[in-house]
């Protein structure tokens, strides 16, 4: 199965597939009978098919109207290489690819070094595979990037017999960055006395296979100006690629392979060269590089991660150190809540405030997502909020103006959801819910109702609006507003707590004080969830009408 | 969360799979939105008939490609959401945003 050849294909939408050739025949057309299904007119019902035999594969036109071509050359009948891109008369929008998972060396007519340079001696056989073997082991200790970089050029140089060879990489914006270069004596050869022959380079990056030239053969491609002004003999670009772990080879939605730099090796010997196997050794070499640089790269990014993770957990701290005191009573009434963060800091708030004439302020949000701009989005929320209130406008004014604060912050793809209410001395309860679980209102005689009017979340649309609902709240009642991580906390069974457990949790509770309510429910939940890991912020709030 | 394109007409059918969740799953579904819009292709119907769980960054996701899609003159619209999704479209107040659909050919007839 490792040897096994696979068809990259890339449909009109971009859609990218992966096909195993793990049948002698493996046929492509326009009916659906076919391994490959390519819907286009001017594709054949049964177009062409890629057939193994005896090792080789072959990619043969079963009578196609509009024909099958091999690297833009028509055939009726042509052997497959590695990195082959296969077109299908009619459909050019589908970028086809043969790709040999496990390099394996050329062995065809079209290969311009074959037979050219010198026989290979037995002694620089062995040497060669010593020295890549020396280069695996090498990788497996951990050195400092600059230096694994130096020994994949040092590596190569002697592989390739070149003078000197340097190493590209690609930046963040997408270009090649020289990055390590060495000549044959194990020595940094400085940036401005390597010169580099850019048609070269160009050349590996569109064709995105090993490109060599020399100057003698005029096959590879046309001898640009630079190579020329250079005197040089022969150059050899290697292609880098992005060294991807899959767990399943076979699965369908793979990333097309991504050149991440180039290997550039060159000599002025005449009789420098590349023998045959020298050139499938380097190949060999820069896939053992592109695993290892993406093992630098893998730890680098655990590094940045566990820094993340520290600067989360202290912006928890914070955060959780300015949640208000958890309970406040008035002759009117009483409210309990508290809040369980969830190992990650999250964007759960609640928030109150008594404003002057004896209101209380009440406010309970969720910041979509986790994290620290979550927390600082909390943050910037609960100021406008508190400033909001205190300014004397009513919930719905408040979430209107914060709603136009959030979208205009555009670079924050977050978004609220909030329940705010003012409740009055007299017992008017003044309420918007933008989104927000609806919080629960149990009456004193036991009736349920659900505080939800399908406002908006806030951060969403600036076209949103939003409006006050007033309703009287009497002596008993009670008013419960709760998170997410309440309703949809997971018990061992995978079973949810849901809504319905909590109401009838309500119900039966309504003629205790905030505080045993509140206490209730969380001790239910921790219980019901009990030894599982908390999955999101639990956040409660009781508030009962004396 | 993979996503299967296909086109009916000058409408692109986005069909999801996997859970429309914290991870990859936004980002993915967001970036090919732009690409669509991008290559013209502007009226979309996500299908999340498959697609079982959602969370409040799946909904961004969702809200962002919307807008995406229509402060570029196009349009998205949504098919068979599971009833969880539907649940959370409701509260978000989003159903009185996004039009949403049971019926695939209702859909497309409807752009």
């Amino acid at each position: 199965m490792q040897n096994t050849p696979l068809l990259k294909v890339i449909d009109q939408f971009g859609v990218k597939r992966t096909f195993p050739l793990s049948k002698s025949e493996f046929t492509i057309g326009r009916r659906v009978e076919n391994d490959l299904q390519v819907m286009s007119n001017s594709v054949s019902r049964y177009h062409g098919a890629i057939v193994r035999e005896q090792g080789d594969y072959y990619l043969v036109d079963k009578g196609s109207k509009t024909g099958l071509f091999i690297n833009n050359e028509k055939v009726e009948r042509g052997v497959l290489h590695h990195l082959d891109r296969i077109r299908l008369g009619g459909a050019d929008d589908y970028d086809i690819q043969f790709i040999v998972p496990e390099y394996e060396a050329p062995r065809s007519s079209g290969d311009a070094l074959s037979g050219i340079h010198s026989a290979i001696n037995a002694a620089e056989e062995l040497k060669n595979l010593a020295r890549y073997v020396e280069v695996n082991q090498a990788f497996k200790f951990s050195l400092s990037p600059e230096d694994v970089l130096r020994l994949i050029v040092d590596a190569a140089v002697e592989l390739g017999s070149a003078e000197r060879g340097v190493i590209l990489l690609k930046n963040k914006t997408g270009e090649l960055e020289f990055k390590v270069a060495r000549d044959g004596g194990k020595k940094d050869v400085p940036r401005k006395d390597f010169s580099l022959s850019t048609s070269a380079v160009k050349e590996v990056l569109r064709k995105n296979k090993t490109v060599v030239v020399n100057e003698d053969d005029h096959h590879s491609f046309e001898v640009g100006h630079s190579v020329a002004f250079l005197k040089l003999r022969t150059i050899i670009c290697v292609p880098l690629h992005r060294f991807q772990m899959r767990a399943n080879m076979e699965m369908t939605s793979m990333l097309q392979q991504e050149l991440i730099g180039v290997l550039y090796l060159h000599s002025s010997k005449v009789t420098a060269g590349l023998s045959y196997s020298s050139r499938s050794l380097l190949e060999s070499l820069a896939f053992e590089a592109s695993k290892c640089l993406e093992n630098v790269r893998l730890m680098h990014e655990e590094q940045e991660k566990q820094k993340l993770e520290r600067e989360i957990e202290l912006a928890r701290d914070v955060q959780v150190a300015l949640l208000p005191a958890g309970f406040i009573e008035s002759n009117l009434y009483e409210l309990a809540a508290e809040s369980i963060p969830c190992r990650h800091v999250g964007g759960d708030f609640y928030d109150f405030m008594t404003l002057p004439g004896g209101r209380l302020v009440l406010t309970l949000a969720d910041v979509s997502g986790k994290g620290i701009s979550a927390a600082l989005l909390a943050s910037l929320a609960q100021g406008v909020i508190d400033a909001q209130f205190l300014a004397g406008h009513s919930p719905a004014e408040v979430l209107g103006n914060l709603n136009r604060v959030i979208v205009n912050r555009s670079d924050a793809n977050r978004f609220i959801t909030m329940f705010s209410a003012v409740l009055d001395t007299d017992g008017t309860f003044n309420w918007v819910n933008a989104g927000h679980n609806p919080p629960m209102l149990v009456r004193d005689g036991g009736e349920i109702e659900l505080l939800t009017t399908g406002s908006l979340i806030l951060g969403a649309f600036d076209f949103a609006g939003y409006d006050d609902s007033h309703i009287k709240l009497n002596s008993g009642d009670v008013f419960f507003s709760f998170s997410d991580g309440v309703t949809e906390a997971v018990n061992s069974h995978g079973e949810l707590f849901g809504e319905d457990r909590l109401l009838a949790l309500l119900k039966s509770s309504v003629k205790q004080t905030a505080n045993e309510i509140k206490d209730r429910v969380l001790k239910e939940v921790l219980s019901f969830t009990r030894g599982l890991p908390q999955g999101d912020d639990i956040t409660v709030v009781a508030l009962k009408v004396k | 969360m993979d996503i299967n394109v296909r086109a009916s007409g000058e409408i692109v059918i986005l069909d999801l799979e996997g859970n429309l969740t914290i991870g990859n799953a936004e980002e993915t579904l967001r970036k090919r939105i732009e690409e669509l819009v991008a290559s013209d292709r502007k009226y979309m119907l996500i299908n999340l008939a498959n697609v079982p769980m959602i969370d409040s960054s799946g909904i961004g996701g969702l809200v962002k490609s919307f807008t995406h899609a229509k402060n570029n003159g196009g349009k998205l619209k949504l098919l068979k959401p599971t009833r969880l999704a539907q649940q959370l479209l409701s509260i978000t107040g989003l159903l009185s945003v996004f039009e949403v659909f049971e019926d695939e050919a209702v859909a497309l007839a409807s752009f």
